[in-house]
């Protein structure tokens, strides 16, 4: 598989269509231009629903890729099936928040808290619910460029808190479910993208994957930084694309997910 | 005089940039701070704490210096008046384009290594030390060197460590004040690229001296309202209790306006002095300028500034001062302190600091004689 501009575009609409087939029907989404219009008329939607939006809140204190990758999955491994659906209604957005989750654990309940107490999550809920929260912190920037990095092995871990760490999280885990843990390789552009793409793009691509059980307790993934994604030609399991701020109009693709690369069953899960 | 139950008191004025002409407002907050100073020593172990060093790092100051070198070039400013070096500040903020870190960093090294100040603002502190002299405001050290006790991140580790502090700039990110565990918003105090505000800029000043007080008060602009109830909070878990005296600005004409836009004309501190100085004596000056500005116009800011209620003040002040008895007083009695004590217990309610208000407001009572002792300690 070789990007270009016409696949990016697939993978692109290919969201859009699952994420919202009510709406993808009546819309065009063979174009570049297509798609830029069905965006807008989704932002025209989101903007009607504003307060009632399903969003996740995540505060950030410190961010370390590898950790924040692992904590990304318990949280959404861990996300119960029907707010996983509005969740990935609303495209699984995510906004995130400068904070220091330990000043705020007093006054606000959250969801998951890492290990290490850097980042905390709240929701999937109405962005109602998470407004007080909102108000009192910052929308988080991380603009420093992310750095090559060797490559770095790290386990999914199973839905729900570590030990010792403080979260709730109601109803039945949609990552539930069996089969043997497999390995993958998790590329992540880095030219040109900062902390806080990261953060966005990265983000949806776990969690989607982890909605879809292309990532599920046990797996490994092995980060891999590239400066572009270009000219990969291992096959991929999930890639996100998105839009290119840089090059105004054309897409992007941020990171993917290989195929499984070994057989892993024998490993501890 | 001084016993070792003397509690310490620390007062904190927020400081006026040197960049532009005093204007009634900026008055209005050095008579509050003098007369809050001079009424509380005789009570306590008072520091009146100052500094302009400690906030020349500040984009506002830093950013002057760098757009009059980078457009004016090496110029004379001794010659130019405190108004015509405003001009050149008003010129500046209109230029919009802000000053990147790199080109602020030789201004900024310079104020932290060498005690540098540029010319065009020695030249406004000189030209108000001269205005302090004439209206009898102690001076706290316009023109001394009084750098902070912390470093920028010998504060910003301090902060952090007490888990008030949020340092993302590894992340390309700011450095926030995190007072919100007791449900205070986030507040920025360093930009990503490493300038500080003044907040970040009190905070180097006054965390090291908190400890060393029993209280803190900090006298500020009433607009900056959210960023001192975080510094109240922060200075607070060092054990001293805070304090917090907003004092209201002045309108002109019934408009706030800030000094950064100009529009100050007639009504700066040079030209009251000029237009009042002949027609009254120094001392009448000094407590008429105190009767108005802390009497008169009270904390909050609803009284535009009104001229002839200024030379009322003044003329008022004048028969007070006749009343005292109109002559030097005698040293010996101006030092008692159980007699100056006396008076001026009444005022503090329940803070060791006098309440400049309650105080200046007595003087005005109605067949009241103020005590001439107390006039010369405080409002002279």
């Amino acid at each position: 598989m070789t990007l270009s501009p016409t696949f990016l575009l697939s993978v692109a609409a290919g969201r859009l269509r699952t994420t919202r087939p009510d709406l993808a029907a009546d819309l065009d989404l063979t174009s570049l231009e297509g798609l830029r219009g069905a965006q807008a008329v989704l932002a025209d939607r989101e903007a009607a629903e504003h307060g009632d939006r399903t969003v996740v809140v995540a505060v950030v204190g410190d961010f370390d890729l590898p950790r924040w990758v692992v904590d990304t999955c318990r949280f959404a491994l861990a996300v119960p099936a029907e707010r996983a659906g509005a969740w990935r209604h609303a495209f699984t957005r995510t906004v995130y928040l400068a904070g220091r989750p330990d000043s705020l654990r007093k006054r606000f309940t959250f969801d998951h808290v890492a290990e290490d107490g850097s980042i905390a999550w709240s929701g999937p809920a109405p962005e109602a619910d998470t407004e007080s929260l909102r108000r009192l912190l910052k929308t988080f920037s991380g603009g420093r460029e992310l750095a090559a990095w060797a490559p770095v092995t790290v386990t999914v871990p199973g839905a729900g808190p570590p030990p010792g760490a403080t979260g709730r999280m109601e109803g039945e885990p949609h990552g539930a479910g069996t089969r043997q843990p497999v390995a993958r390789d998790l590329y992540i552009a880095t030219a040109r993208v900062t902390v806080a793409d990261a953060l966005v793009q990265v983000n949806h691509l776990l969690v989607e994957s982890a909605m879809d059980g292309t990532v599920r307790p046990g797996d490994r993934l092995t980060l891999r930084s590239v400066p572009r994604l270009t000219g990969l030609s291992v096959p991929l399991a999930a890639l996100r694309v998105d839009t290119d701020p840089h090059r105004p109009g054309e897409l992007r693709a941020y990171a993917g997910l290989t195929e499984a690369t070994e057989d892993s069953s024998g490993l501890p899960g | 005089m001084t016993g070792p139950a003397r509690p310490r008191v620390l007062l904190a004025p927020v400081t006026v940039t040197p960049s532009k002409p005093l204007t009634p407002s900026h008055l209005k907050g050095l008579l509050w701070a003098d007369v809050m100073y001079r009424a509380t020593a005789p009570l306590a172990e008072v520091t009146y704490r100052y500094s302009h060093t400690t906030y020349h790092p500040t984009e506002q100051t830093l950013g002057f210096w760098e757009f009059l070198d980078r457009t004016h070039g090496d110029i004379d400013y001794s010659g130019l008046s405190e108004t015509e070096i405003g001009e050149l500040y008003v010129a500046y903020r209109g230029e919009g384009a802000t000053a990147t870190a790199g080109d602020m960093r030789p201004y900024a090294d310079a104020v932290e290594r060498t005690g540098f100040v540029h010319p065009a603002s020695a030249l406004v502190l000189r030209l108000w030390a001269g205005h302090y002299e004439r209206l009898g405001l102690y001076d706290p050290g316009l023109l001394t060197h009084q750098p902070p006790g912390y470093g920028l991140e010998e504060m910003v580790s301090d902060l952090v460590a007490a888990g008030l502090g949020l340092d993302q700039r590894r992340l390309g990110g700011p450095v926030y004040l995190d007072a919100t565990r007791f449900g205070l918003p986030l507040r920025q105090i360093i930009t990503a690229e490493g300038r500080p505000n003044y907040l970040a800029c009190a905070l180097r000043e006054l965390l090291p001296l908190a400890p060393r007080y029993d209280e803190i008060v900090v006298l500020y602009d009433r607009e900056l309202d959210p960023d001192y109830q975080l510094l109240e909070r922060v200075l607070a878990q060092r054990g001293p209790t805070v304090r917090r005296v907003p004092i209201g600005r002045v309108p002109i004409e019934g408009r706030i306006t800030s000094a950064r836009h100009g529009g100050w004309h007639g009504h700066t501190v040079d030209a009251l002095l000029r237009t009042l100085g002949d027609h009254c004596s120094p001392e009448a000056l000094r407590l008429g300028v105190r009767l108005y500005f802390i009497a008169g116009l009270g904390p909050g800011q609803r009284e535009s500034f009104r001229h002839e209620l200024l030379r009322r003040s003044i003329a008022r002040a004048g028969q007070l001062l006749e009343r005292a008895g109109n002559q030097p007083d005698e040293p010996a009695v101006r030092r008692t302190p159980s007699q100056l004590t006396r008076l001026l217990e009444p005022h503090r309610r329940d803070h060791l600091h006098i309440d400049p208000y309650r105080l200046t407001s007595s003087l005005l009572k109605r067949g009241r004689t103020p005590s001439r002792p107390l006039l010369s300690e405080v409002f002279l």
